[in-house]
């Protein structure tokens, strides 16, 4: 145990006289370089991927169509789509101005008539 | 690539856990962030284990683009992420001495010198050197297990983990190691005086 020891702390003595390398700004660019260089693939990966999931889109909704072909077709529904939207509600609003969902009095089952009391 | 090992570690902290995700999902600052904290050591290591600089730097490359390539599937609990990255750059320095044409180092033993050392005092360069002399006269696994928990002050189960050891196969590995380092340097004791 005690050589264990001496052997340790001999060990530990002569490493501190290692040099030790340093590890310059120039490496460390290097690295984020490889980094940065590794992102931009990945970018590239995403956009690839993007573009592969909608042509396999396009190819089921509309098979051997140009890709701009269901492109537009989706955006015009979604023009139409939205317009109907926006306008709607305004159209029903203006055309029947004696439409309302209130109920008449009579038809209120919960109204009160001072009948309760008189149950009590 | 990202193992579990051997006793899981679901509940432990990892300080790099955030900076690994977001350097996956694109983060530049995450990415110098990891390597302005990692890459200094592991160069260390790494320049220990394989002797030249230009190719510990090589190997230090490559772990970290190995860490970007996995970053984005890196599951925290699973292993601590630093003894990951020193268990891929450890073995990233094994395929390289491996692949070295010429017999490894520890084939051949070291000799003491006494002749080219001075008679009185030791330069702390000479010193330096016959200690990294000495170093790489181990064999590799014994040289690995002294810098790992010298340089990177790991704790026994951390540097066994790092090497896919067990803690007793770690510390009998550092127990030879010592004494071969002892044994090569004894004889620097007559130079350096109290120094060693």
């Amino acid at each position: 145990m005690t050589d264990k020891r001496s052997d340790r702390d001999f060990a530990e003595r002569v490493l501190e006289h290692l040099p030790r390398p340093a590890s310059s700004p120039t490496f460390e660019a290097a690295l984020l370089a490889s980094y940065d260089a590794w992102n931009a693939e990945r970018a590239k990966g995403l956009w690839a991927a993007w573009n592969a999931g909608l042509r396999r889109f396009s190819e089921t909704v509309w098979p051997d169509a140009p890709l701009w072909a269901p492109a537009s077709a989706l955006v015009a529904a979604l023009v139409i789509g939205t317009g109907l939207g926006a306008a709607l509600p305004a159209i029903i609003s203006t055309d029947e101005p004696g439409f309302s969902l209130e109920q008449p009095e009579s038809f209120n089952l919960f109204a009160s008539e001072g009948t309760q009391e008189e149950d009590l | 690539m990202f193992r579990t090992f051997k006793g899981r570690r679901s509940d432990m902290h990892d300080p790099d856990a955030d900076d690994v995700a977001r350097a996956g999902q694109g983060d530049r600052r995450a990415a110098a962030r990891l390597i302005g904290k990692h890459a200094p050591k592991l160069l260390t290591v790494a320049r220990r284990m394989l002797g030249a600089q230009a190719e510990a730097e090589d190997a230090v490359q490559e772990v970290f683009l190995r860490l970007w390539t996995h970053a984005a599937r890196w599951q925290p609990g699973k292993a601590k992420f630093e003894t990951w990255l020193y268990r891929v750059m450890m073995n990233q320095c094994y395929d390289r001495l491996r692949r070295r044409p010429t017999a490894p180092l520890e084939a051949a033993e070291d000799v003491a010198d006494d002749a080219a050392l001075p008679d009185t005092g030791l330069d702390e360069g000479v010193l330096g050197r016959e200690v990294a002399r000495a170093l790489d006269g181990l064999p590799e696994r014994q040289k690995a297990a002294i810098l790992l928990c010298h340089f990177r002050e790991l704790g026994n189960i951390e540097a066994a983990e790092i090497m896919g050891i067990s803690v007793e196969a770690l510390e009998s590995l550092l127990a030879r190691g010592r004494r071969g380092l002892r044994s090569r340097l004894e004889h620097l004791k007559r130079f350096a005086g109290d120094g060693l």
